[in-house]
């Protein structure tokens, strides 16, 4: 006891030598000590388990982004206003308030963000460094706080300025992950220049799975990843289970593994995905759709042999190798051209329309209120606006093979329409540069067989037709070719 | 000068100020019009501006946007409307409406254990005091009335269709059948007003209607909507079909259907008549339009621009009309696919054919009616006179569109306006039943674009009577055919009577995501 006695003296005297005179000031120190050890302890004694709790939580929490931005502007504004009041000494006395204000708002979003993350049964890394910033954020805002009187009186110059910065930073970090998990962790890099990305971000460029060959990395990892990983994975993983890779896959969740190797029967994951889509275990959960057929074959077939992490092939399976469909690329926006595509409509009587009120989506080129007089001119008359042409209606019209050179330039085509031209394929490898297209329609054409073997090299496309043509093939070979691209 | 007391014009006339009141007033008066007046006012002046802002560009202007966008004929267009709301998977849609409705039990809806119930009473709590029609309802007894015909597995899917339609059933991996459609009407003219334009009244634009007001027009030379009928065969048991199922209701006369006659001139008096060439024509319609103009300046009615823009059309209809119908140049593939039947105008095979051409050339929407599917009675001999009709076309159809490209953007559904009972209208016997009308439960198939094919979605119960998983009504359904065509059902929308009309009524609907790509 005397021990115990002696060593609460000794702290005493300690505190009495750091802390400063005033009782008040003594007691705000305390005051805050103590909150910022019960924040630190929160997420211990309300453990992140990844069940939901009550509703009413839930309810509240959802408050949290909106509530949250509150003291996301306030804490920008402090710094800026400390800088200004330099000059102007009636805004630094405003930051003072705004700081406190900044403080008091960090704790209302902290608790909002808790009930949140705790009451739906939110886990994972992110949710976890999104709630450990929020909890070292407001500790900090409260330390600035503190600080800031010193810093006032002129008894310290850095600490104050290196603690606001700091702060600065922990915001922009916390708000990050609390973006990532609002928009997914790819919502700002999705749409980077790919030189930009191979500098953010290195390992996201091109995953493994185009260099692997196991079965598992080419076809197995792409369906969970399409279709599970948004709860199962490293940002959420509900019921303890995470699918975003071999080990994790075959580990299982709470309840045990979620796959027997060498029986699809047994696997859980794969009753799971063959339940009536009504069902209350049927995943994927929440409205999402269900796997597709060929899918829930791959799977089934691969766990039956044995879930192996290398091998590259399962007897029974082939699938035909194809490089995944890209997702279309956004065009820039063409609204401020409208008056000078009015105009071009005007003259040539072809149109341009929009594939939707989103200008990223593209335009339309359509002739056919003019096809029969519509001529490889005409169409060069459009290159200028190729870059936000992604569809080319040119059925009916008078384009010969020239056009190909033309529409070589129209690097965001998804789809060229040419059926019923004159054209017969001579010139038709220029198309290989557009990497987006992915529909070709010959049909009614003269295209010859040897032109249509160019076609076998264009890696994108995905919809060839050459009905009526001399190269369609014949109706055996079109159902073979079916067959392999469906595989069983 | 002398101004009147009353007048308001505070410029040269008496003010407040002239008048015999106390000063105190007065001052209060002047105190009022130049400070808390201005306020107040420029306060309300910020409101409105907000409101307008928060509203959005057509927020405030209400009915008179229509009449206020003059685009040639001050009428709105797509592009005023901005539609597509969203990327579309479907630009264009082929409708086969089986009017009279088709009993799903014999086509579709496999019912394998009915067989052992033939003849049975169907059991009360199924009908669970439904009111049915006064065709049926003095029935003494409901026995059930098996399928005739047996089913046979297709496709990859595995999916099991009527002996009845040998061909359609080839399809079955590229369809998407829906066995749970269900309407709230339960006779032909509600039901069919219904199912194609939301509502079981007249007066309100059909789905045809709504795509043209919406998405406008891909071909300025045909009518964006177009109706073809089938020709009449008077062994089957015909309701009639009025142009209530392809007017544009409230919205303008521009976007009714334009239907093309199943015998003879596709359009009467298309051809100019002797003695009138196109030039001659082309000054008439100059004149009158001139005329049209008058009176629209005069009156401000939309219809007469509506008028002017019809009669603009079918001058344009007059060459791509006989192009249109001209099937010469199509090669013999054709007609080995569409069968012999498709070379007689007005027949199911030769409108399917149509419909094709109308696809490729950009007509919005092909509405392609077969009348006759009304089978109270004698289901086994008229049954199959129809399948023979139309199966063969819906093949013929889909895989015409398939391999020339067109499937990937066209959405085709093929569907009646309810279905039809699994007890017999009349007697039954081993070679012979009937059937009546049937709301509960009805199958439709989709296929092309946006549509997630080689699936069947819902589930009916053991009689085929009730939806025992997954009901789609029909609200949901022309949400989901909108949504295929990039359309949000709920902000596709027009004022009239006071209310934001849609096709889907005002009923919440929702697209059905298990039947989307």
């Amino acid at each position: 006891m005397a021990w115990v006695s002696k060593t609460v003296k000794k702290l005493a005297a300690l505190a009495d030598r750091l802390l400063p005179e005033s009782r008040s000031i003594r007691v705000a120190w305390l005051a805050s000590l103590l909150l910022s050890v019960a924040l630190l302890l929160l997420p211990w004694i309300f453990k992140l388990d990844g069940k939901p709790h009550a509703d009413w939580q839930q309810f509240l929490g959802r408050f949290h982004p909106l509530a949250v931005h509150l003291p996301v502007g306030l804490l920008v504004l402090v710094p800026l206003l400390e800088i200004v009041g330099h000059f102007r000494p009636a805004l630094r006395e405003a930051a003072g308030f705004v700081l406190g204000l900044a403080f008091a708002c960090c704790l209302g979003a902290l608790a909002l963000g808790f009930l949140l993350a705790f009451g739906g049964g939110s886990a994972g890394a992110v949710v976890n460094h999104h709630m450990w910033g929020g909890i070292w954020l407001s500790i900090a805002v409260l330390l600035c706080l503190l600080a800031r009187p010193w810093w006032i009186s002129g008894a310290t110059s850095r600490v104050y300025p290196a603690m606001l910065t700091g702060v600065f930073f922990l915001l922009t970090w916390t708000a990050h992950q609390g973006g990532s998990l609002t928009h997914g962790s790819s919502y700002l890099t999705e749409y980077m220049p790919a030189p930009l990305k191979r500098w953010v971000a290195p390992g996201s460029v091109k995953a493994d799975a185009q260099n692997s060959v196991s079965f598992y990395a080419k076809h197995i990892n792409p369906i969970l990843d399409a279709n599970c990983v948004t709860c199962h994975g490293e940002d959420e993983t509900k019921g303890g289970l995470r699918l975003d890779s071999y080990e994790s896959l075959m580990k299982g969740g709470k309840d045990g593994p979620v796959i027997v190797p060498g029986s699809a029967d047994k696997s859980v994951l794969l009753q799971r995905v063959t339940l009536p889509p009504g069902h209350k275990q049927f995943m994927p959960a929440e409205g999402k759709p269900p796997l597709k057929p060929e899918e829930i074959a791959w799977l089934s077939a691969w766990v039956q042999q044995g879930a192996s992490p290398t091998a590259t092939t399962l007897a029974g399976v082939s699938i035909r190798e194809e490089q995944p469909e890209l997702p279309p690329q956004p065009v820039g926006d063409y609204s401020g051209l409208m008056a000078e595509i009015s105009t071009m409509e005007a003259g040539q009587g072809a149109k341009l329309v929009p594939v939707s009120r989103k200008p990223s989506d593209g335009l339309i080129l359509n002739t056919v209120d003019v096809a029969p007089s519509f001529t490889d001119a005409q169409l060069a008359g459009f290159q200028k606006f190729a870059p936000y042409i992604v569809e080319a209606n040119l059925a009916r019209t008078a384009v010969t093979n020239a056009s190909f050179d033309t529409l070589a330039k129209f690097t965001h085509l998804r789809a060229l329409h040419l059926e019923g031209t004159g054209v017969t394929g001579d010139g038709l490898q220029k198309l290989g540069s557009l990497s987006q297209l992915t529909y070709l329609n010959l049909s009614g054409t003269k295209v010859t067989t040897s032109a249509a073997a160019q076609i076998e090299k264009m890696k994108s496309l995905r919809h060839v037709y050459l009905y009526n043509t001399p190269a369609q093939p014949a109706p055996t070979e079109v159902a073979a070719k079916a067959d392999a691209r469906n595989t069983q | 000068m002398k101004q009147h007391p009353l007048c308001t014009d505070t410029e040269d006339g008496p003010s407040v100020l002239d008048l015999p009141i106390p000063a105190g007033l007065k001052q209060e008066w002047m105190a009022l019009e130049n400070r808390r007046r201005f306020l107040g006012r420029a306060g309300k002046v910020l409101g409105w501006a907000a409101m307008a802002s928060l509203l959005g560009d057509r927020g405030m202007s209400g009915d008179a946007r229509a009449a206020d966008k003059p685009n040639g004929y001050g009428l709105p267009s797509s592009d005023d409307l901005k539609l597509p709301h969203f990327a579309p998977k479907a630009k264009r849609a082929i409708y086969l409406f089986m009017s009279g409705a088709p009993p799903q039990i014999d086509l579709w809806d496999y019912k394998p254990n009915l067989a052992a119930l033939f003849d049975k009473d169907l059991p009360d709590s199924v009908r669970g005091g439904q009111q049915l029609t006064g065709m049926t309802a003095g029935q003494a007894r409901f026995p059930i009335a098996p399928s005739h015909w047996a089913f046979k597995r297709y496709g990859k899917t595995g999916t099991w269709v009527s002996d009845l339609l040998p061909n359609t059933a080839r399809l079955v991996d590229d369809l998407t059948i829906i066995k749970t459609l269900n309407t709230d009407a339960i006779n032909h003219e509600p039901a069919i007003m219904l199912i194609n334009t939301g509502n079981m009244n007249p007066g309100k634009p059909c789905l045809g209607s709504w795509l043209s007001y919406g998405l406008g027009s891909m071909n300025d030379n045909l009518p964006t909507f177009m109706v073809l009928q089938t020709k009449v065969n008077p062994k089957e048991n015909n309701q009639p079909l009025s142009s209530r199922l392809w007017s544009s209701g409230f919205l303008s006369s521009q976007y009714a259907g334009v239907g093309l006659r199943s015998g003879g001139d596709p359009v009467l008096y298309l051809t100019d008549p002797n003695g009138v060439d196109r030039e001659v024509r082309r000054k008439m319609l100059d004149a009158v339009e001139q005329i049209n103009r008058q009176t629209y300046e005069e009156l401000g009615d939309p219809e007469t621009n509506a008028r002017i823009a019809q009669y603009e059309m079918a001058y344009r209809m007059q060459t791509s009309v006989p192009e249109l119908a001209d099937l010469s140049k199509e090669p013999k593939s054709t007609w080995d696919l569409y069968g012999p039947d498709a070379k007689e105008p007005g027949t199911f095979a030769y409108n399917c054919l149509m419909a094709r051409r109308m696809a490729e050339r950009g007509v919005r929407l092909t509405q392609v009616y077969k009348r006759g599917w009304d089978v109270h009675g004698n289901v086994t001999g008229v049954l199959p006179i129809l399948c023979q009709e139309t199966d063969r076309g819906c093949y013929a159809l889909v895989t015409d569109l398939k391999q020339r490209g067109l499937l990937d953007d066209t959405l085709v559904i093929w569907g009646g306006e309810f279905g039809r009972t699994v007890y017999s209208q009349g007697g039954l016997t081993m070679e012979n039943y009937g059937r009546d009308h049937h709301p509960r439960c009805f199958t439709v198939w989709m296929t092309g674009g946006g549509v997630r094919t080689g699936i069947t979605y819902g589930e009916t119960d053991e009689y085929s009577y009730n939806v025992a998983k997954d009901p789609v009504t029909v609200r949901d359904f022309n949400a989901t055919v909108l949504h295929c065509l990039g359309i949000d059902h709920n902000k596709l929308t027009y004022k009239s009577q006071g209310l934001d009309q849609k096709l889907t009524g005002p009923v919440p609907a929702n697209v059905v995501p298990g039947l989307l790509a």
